[in-house]
């Protein structure tokens, strides 16, 4: 029943800030809400993990380990986003920048973007989730187009019309699949639950030209180079608490859909096919994203391409599908999603005290902001998976089921990349957080929302990365229930 | 009947190639539209569903009436030319319609169907899907970018309709909720470049770079 609470609490908050007039009363409430949530999220991880699957409402929900665990992601982001909002809008609309009417606009906003993307994998049925999808596109073009400055009008339109593009051609493979489906004389339906059983009874050609419109499709979603060009704009463009959620839990949904007809396919098809394109995909992101990510000048930019080279790290991690792989990859989904809104909120308060997006502008952050400057740096190295910190368990259990599945030039770029990618970064936030301040800057404080939002990110980051060793063969007995390969 | 219908969708499909301005754009969806109609509530009769039925009402409803006169609305509201800015011109973009539809040609004959009336839909389907990517690349008003869209999405209806008899009911109407909300979203946008650059030349939204 906790999924219920779930979806209606969001609903519930967008109701309310359309009634609830001080800006700070709702703000609190929403976080509250979003606790609610997650705690909720946690229980029904723990239900589902202990029970199995359950469906509702007459197979129209549709709960297992997946879905949980992306159900539990995005619920972890969410609620990090709203604690964060409160400072942030509070220090917009005393800056001018948005008046109190346009900050109830963001909350209701906020509000349907986290219901949507809460009710992605909820669904049991695959045009339902089709639906739900471009839903979350639809709602959140507003939330990237927020400032209505020609540059986010520009990220929101390049936003809205690729990823719809895209998602057009995730729904000519979902009929594919289900055409499949239909011609092998069952009874016509696009429900998972009965796709999976059948699978292997299938008409293989037609699932393989299914899988790849599918992985096209959601693949522009989900940021996968070399259809990934929306991406960069729009997380630069967006409010910075929602840059979040679009590069820690948006871009993840669209990976559990691709899950999601995976499974049929490696049941229906075989393993190996669907490896193969998994990794092929995730190396070209990493390459692509590493090129820019040397060469970038703009600070969320630089965040953006960064999303671009995890998101390639955890299809791979899927694509080589041996258990240990699974975790990490499944782990990479949670961690990457903790550790970039600690970055993409560290810029958002960068950007807003120095008003600049350019690195080479914005020097002496730790001077200038003490706090959100030692988030920042240890967010860099939790990012770039430096030793204590969560990314370093998952990427190490990708590399090393690399090496054990004998896809050692899969392992060898993946080192090779991560150790560039690593070294990029220190320079460029190096310079940032250490230069000189410039003359004019004041040093500034930070709201106390915003700081328990990091404390909160930069604690579970830490946490997952020392805890690991001591849970590993929990984690690994969900990981195997997560993707049954 | 099913060829003269599939014979109208790629007609239409031509026809929006070779438009030039706005208003053509608009009217040769609107017919392609009426043919994608037509497809559903013959395969609903063939079939026997009324939820099929119900449906091409729904198709009649919101892409032969409702979208286009939205579209028009705003093409009037915003006082440019009504030029579409064809990069590729006429001539040339209706050779690289056929070549698109004989391409589809091949790759539904790849795909292991027999040669009856399906092999036709699908080689359709898929080259009206990919003239409508090609009208979304090669045209610079913003207004080609939203029909192409919507082409691309008939194609796939066509494809639905045709070659795996429909998608369940609710599925189908929660689509055509999105695609009516993207529309009226994308309109929006439409509006809000053309009251911050006075124009909806997308060659000419460059400032995002790197």
């Amino acid at each position: 029943m906790q999924i219920f609470v779930i979806l209606s609490i969001p609903v519930l908050l967008a109701l309310a800030a359309l009634f609830i007039k001080k800006q700070k009363v709702y703000g609190v409430a929403n976080s509250l809400g979003y606790l609610v949530v997650l705690s909720e999220a946690i229980l029904l991880f723990r239900n589902i993990v202990l029970s199995g699957s359950l469906k509702l409402c007459g197979n129209f929900i549709y709960l297992d380990v997946l879905s949980v665990f992306f159900i539990f992601v995005i619920s972890v982001v969410a609620f990090a986003a709203a604690l964060y909002s409160i400072g942030y809008i509070n220090k917009d609309i005393h800056k001018g920048m948005v008046s109190e009417k346009k900050a109830k606009v963001y909350y209701v906003l906020f509000n349907l973007f986290c219901f949507s993307m809460l009710f992605v994998p909820a669904l049991n049925n695959l045009g339902m989730l089709w639906a739900a999808i471009e839903m979350t596109t639809l709602i959140s073009a507003f939330l990237v187009g927020f400032y209505n400055s020609k540059e986010s009008v520009e990220a929101a339109w390049k936003y809205i019309i690729i990823c719809s593009a895209g998602i057009i051609l995730a729904l000519l493979g979902t009929i594919l699949f289900s055409y499949a489906f239909s011609i092998s004389g069952l009874s016509k339906s696009l429900n998972w639950s009965d796709m999976v059983p059948v699978a292997h009874i299938l008409d293989k050609n037609i699932l393989k030209i299914a899988f790849i419109f599918v992985l096209v499709g959601y693949g522009t979603k989900a940021g996968l180079a070399p259809m990934h060009t929306w991406l960069p704009d729009a997380h630069s463009q967006a409010v910075a608490p929602i840059s979040a959620l679009l590069s820690g839990v948006l871009l993840k949904t669209a990976i559990y859909a691709i899950l999601r007809f995976g499974i049929i396919v490696i049941k229906g098809v075989g393993f190996a096919y669907f490896a193969h394109l998994m990794t092929l995909l995730g190396l070209v992101s990493l390459v692509i994203s590493c090129g820019f990510i040397l060469v970038q000048k703009d600070l969320k930019r630089l965040l953006a391409y960064s999303s671009i080279e995890h998101v390639g790290i955890i299809v791979i991690g899927f694509g080589l599908g041996s258990p240990l792989a699974i975790a990490g990859a499944a782990m990479h989904v949670l961690n990457h999603a903790v550790a970039k809104s600690i970055m993409f909120f560290g810029a958002g308060n960068i950007v807003s005290a120095y008003k600049k997006h350019n690195m080479n502008a914005i020097r002496g952050v730790i001077e200038a902001m003490p706090f959100t400057g030692v988030m920042v740096l240890m967010g860099v190295f939790a990012l770039t998976g430096f030793v204590p910190f969560a990314i370093f368990v998952s990427e190490i259990l990708i590399v090393i089921s690399a090496f054990t599945n004998g896809s050692y030039l899969t392992a060898a770029l993946l080192l090779l990349f991560l150790s560039v990618i690593f070294g990029a970064f220190i320079y460029h936030f190096g310079k940032m957080l250490f230069g000189n301040l410039p003359k004019a800057m004041a040093i500034t404080g930070e709201p106390l929302s915003g700081k328990l939002a990091f404390l909160f990110l930069f604690s579970l980051t830490l946490a997952l990365g020392i805890v690991f060793p001591f849970i590993k063969k929990d984690i690994l007995w969900i990981a195997q229930k997560l993707l049954p390969v | 009947m099913r060829e003269v219908i599939l014979f109208g969708v790629l007609i239409t499909t031509y026809l929006m190639v070779i438009a030039k301005r706005v208003p053509a754009l608009i009217r040769s969806f609107r017919y392609q539209s009426f043919f994608i109609f037509l497809a559903t509530l013959f395969t609903g009769f063939a079939e026997k569903q009324v939820d099929l039925c119900f449906i091409a009402l729904l198709i009649l409803l919101l892409k032969v009436l409702i979208i286009p006169r939205v579209l028009s609305q705003v093409a009037k509201k915003i006082s440019v030319d009504q030029g579409l800015g064809l990069f590729v011109n006429a001539q040339l973009s209706l050779l690289v319609a056929f070549i698109l539809t004989y391409l589809s040609w091949i790759f539904s004959g790849a795909l292991g169907f027999s040669r009856d009336y399906r092999l036709a839909a699908i080689t359709v389907a898929f080259s009206v899907i990919l003239i409508g990517a090609f009208l979304m690349v090669s045209r610079m008003k913003a207004f080609t970018q939203v029909t192409g869209l919507l082409v691309m999405e008939n194609g796939v209806f066509l494809f639905a309709s045709f070659v795996s008899g429909g998608m369940p009911f609710f599925v189908e109407i929660a689509i055509f909720l999105d695609v009516f909300v993207s529309v009226i979203i994308m309109g929006l946008f439409v509006y809000r470049i053309n009251k911050l650059f006075t124009h909806i030349d997308v060659n000419k939204l460059s400032r995002l770079k790197g």
